[in-house]
């Protein structure tokens, strides 16, 4: 009788070279089952203070879900964390595909990865046995050769390969991982932390099955069989389906919120070329799936007229490297999602970076000198594809400098540079603006990571008491739809409850477009999917109190290495009016932003003044071990 | 009339189309029209008319008229943010 989760977890020294199997128990588990959770009680329990993010002590935990395996539509997914090189906070990124379930099905819950090695290497995981094997004629090619190489060299096609490009190997602050090509672990630099450490795959082969490990496989199988027949049949789902989150463009556009040109406007009047009919007539020639889903959603494309290996880009791409960079050729945000996809860098920092370039271009804070005479301007579709190469390499001034990011990219040009960083802790936002839906600004200005747009559902889904958002937010004990720009007592209560649904999301394997509001696999099959898994008679509180959990881990982790309140800010531009589209002249309001961060630290049970978690509150999480970590009183 | 059904509203359309032609006799009601077609209204969050943002309650369309209906996630109604 299993309970969905292994029992084992697997280490990796890259300095010594050495990998074992170590067991942990399922009262351990059923504190933190899986993804965030696991991997913030691993980090917090197991990494120095101040640990250099790109030095030897750094930990890299790649972390299933509690799910990740099953045959349930959307449980796929996996948490890498580690310190951010980017952020320096606790650093997470989850990804689906098919690299988390073989790795649950090899038999392990999550790999914790320590050191550096002296030369790159690959990690090789087959069944229970683990060993690292050279990887210098790996090292600088491209993902799609790569994996070919490993499959090959290993003598099976069915090996699933996790991987960095060339910007993770130039620890790019902001690159990430892939896996199978089309699955991005994209935010918070951890394809850098890999990087760091000469690590250049992880390959995976296993031939368990997750039913095998759950406590009630019958159940567990039904209901999978249900929610597949559901994904096909949902609204929402079906939506994903045949557009995934490219159809969100004209929607945001209308609704005066689609980030264009840094963030200056929330209307592009390029959009048309950016928008669904345009996507499904020039790049999309098919859709693919993550393991076992029926929603299937991720879009494969044709670039120039050539078929990408790399999977087309998402709403994040088409806007970051579309509107939010002034630039309406969707051929061009298509070969930049594919080179980012290929070097493995993520779309959202690497767009809204060179974004910030072309703002500080503009304003003739860099020139024709820094930009070896390109002209980067927003809309100048070339250099930006030019500067996104340079980056990936760090070739030249500019490609070195913007490789560290926006934040200290501004610091070292100086001047107004800083004002047109769209970042919170180092990290870009996403293209989401706050000045619409207040409770994205929230979560950017909180998430332990840095400004992170699936902290929590967007106001706007569950905003009409008469929408299947909404009535899928009742599932989570919400009871009132409140408007998207409102900022009171109310909706600050509620923001509590969804960001711990989405950390229980990111605990339990689900991707975020699973499960209610978002989606539609409702709560109550939620509940129901972790009691077949495990045989724990959990109940709705309880997962929620697993997201509480996670988070507060994460809040100790920064508090340890001196972040606080100072740090929960956001961008001084979301406090002055949208220059444009159907919420021109919308600005955030300070005192009502600060006034709704106090609330909801005390709804959490944080100092008010440091936002550092309290006693209490740790107490009854059942994390009072974690006290041990926090900063000491001043 | 030419209506753009954005996002997941074109899932309730007979045929799952997103762009259609529809011929009107005079003016109609745009809340009565989606309910004919079958739109839930409590799916619409916005709705814009020639290219102006309009109430999806009072809206009223012709044969001439460019219309869009969007689900939530692409903005909505709000309150509590100080103009400039």
């Amino acid at each position: 009788m299993g309970y969905g989760n292994t029992g084992k977890i697997l280490r990796v020294d890259l300095s010594t070279g050495a990998a074992w199997a170590e067991g942990f128990e399922e009262d351990f588990y059923r504190l933190y089952p899986g993804g965030k959770a696991l991997a913030a009680a691993l980090l917090l329990r197991e990494m120095p203070a101040h640990a250099d993010p790109l030095g030897p002590e750094n930990r890299l935990v790649l972390a299933t879900g509690l799910l990740t395996g099953a045959p349930l539509a959307t449980a796929t997914r996996f948490t890498a964390a580690a310190r951010s090189p980017l952020t320096g906070t606790y650093g997470e990124s989850e990804a689906g595909g098919y690299w988390g379930p073989e790795l649950k099905m090899a038999g392990f819950d999550a790999i914790v990865i320590r050191g550096q090695a002296a030369s790159p290497v690959y990690l090789w995981v087959c069944g229970d046995q683990a060993e690292l094997r050279p990887a210098e004629h790996l090292w600088g090619r491209h993902p799609d050769e790569v994996q070919k190489a490993i499959q090959a060299e290993l003598g099976d096609e069915r090996i699933r390969v996790l991987q960095i490009g060339i910007g993770g190997e130039n620890q790019v602050r902001f690159a990430g991982i892939t896996n199978e090509l089309r699955h991005y672990n994209g935010r918070n630099g951890l394809g850098a932390v890999m990087g760091s450490k000469n690590l250049k795959a992880v390959a995976v082969r296993g031939r368990g099955r997750y039913l095998d490990l759950a406590h009630d496989p019958r159940r567990l199988s039904e209901l999978g069989r249900r929610l597949a027949k559901e994904a096909q049949e949902h609204p929402l789902s079906w939506d994903l389906h045949v557009k995934g989150t490219a159809g969100l463009v004209a929607g945001l556009n209308a609704g005066g919120i689609l980030p264009t040109r840094n963030f200056h406007s929330g209307a592009f009047d390029g959009v048309d070329a950016l928008q669904w009919e345009a996507y499904e007539k020039n790049l999309l020639t098919a859709r693919r799936s993550c393991y076992a889903c029926a929603v299937r959603c991720k879009p494969e494309v044709a670039v120039g007229g050539r078929s990408s290996p790399y999977g087309g880009p998402e709403y994040e791409a088409i806007a970051g490297f579309g509107s939010n960079c002034g630039v309406d050729d969707l051929q061009a945000v298509g070969r930049a999602n594919e080179l980012c996809n290929q070097y493995t860098l993520d779309t959202i920092s690497t767009s809204a970076t060179i974004a910030f370039a072309m703002e500080c271009f503009e304003h003739g804070l860099i020139g024709p000198q820094e930009t070896g005479g390109l002209e980067l301007r927003f809309g100048n579709a070339a250099a930006m594809l030019q500067v996104l190469e340079w980056i990936a390499r760090r070739q030249g001034f500019l490609g070195n400098l913007l490789a560290e990011g926006s934040r200290r990219a501004a610091e070292v040009i100086g001047g107004d540079a800083p004002f047109f960083a769209m970042q919170v802790k180092g990290q870009e936002m996403a293209m989401h603006d706050p000045r619409g839906k207040v409770n994205v600004g929230i979560g950017y200005a909180i998430s332990e990571n840095g400004a992170d747009h699936l902290v929590a559902i967007h106001d706007t889904m569950v905003s009409n008491p008469d929408s299947i958002g909404f009535r899928g937010a009742l599932g989570l004990g919400v009871t009132q739809a409140l408007p998207a720009r409102e900022l009171s007592e109310a909706k600050v209560q509620q923001y509590w409850i969804y960001e711990n649904w989405s950390s229980a999301e990111k605990s339990t394997g689900y991707c975020y477009f699973g499960p209610a509001p978002r989606s539609f696999i409702q709560a109550a099959d939620v509940i129901a999917s972790v009691q077949a898994a495990t045989g724990w008679e959990v109940d709705l509180a309880e997962i929620l109190r697993i997201g509480e959990r996670a988070t507060n881990l994460a809040r100790v982790f920064n508090a340890r290495e001196g972040f606080s309140r100072q740090d929960d800010i956001l961008p001084a531009r979301l406090f002055q009016p949208l220059e444009g589209g159907a919420l021109a002249g919308f600005a955030l309001s300070r005192p009502d932003f600060d006034a709704a961060l106090t609330r909801l630290y005390a709804i959490k049970g944080w100092d008010p003044a440091t936002g550092i978690p309290g006693f209490e509150r740790l107490q009854q999480l059942g994390i009072a071990w974690a006290i041990d970590f926090l900063p000491p009183h001043p | 009339m030419k209506l753009h059904l954005g996002g997941h509203l074109a899932f309730y359309e007979a045929h799952k189309r997103s762009n259609l032609e529809v011929r009107l006799n005079g003016s109609v009601l745009l809340a009565e029209l989606l309910r004919d077609l079958n739109i839930p209204c409590g799916e619409v969050a916005l709705v814009v008319v020639n290219g102006a943002q309009a109430s999806l309650e009072a809206a009223t369309v012709t044969d001439q008229d460019q219309v869009a209906v969007y689900p939530p996630i692409g903005g909505g109604n709000g309150s509590h943010v100080q103009r400039s």
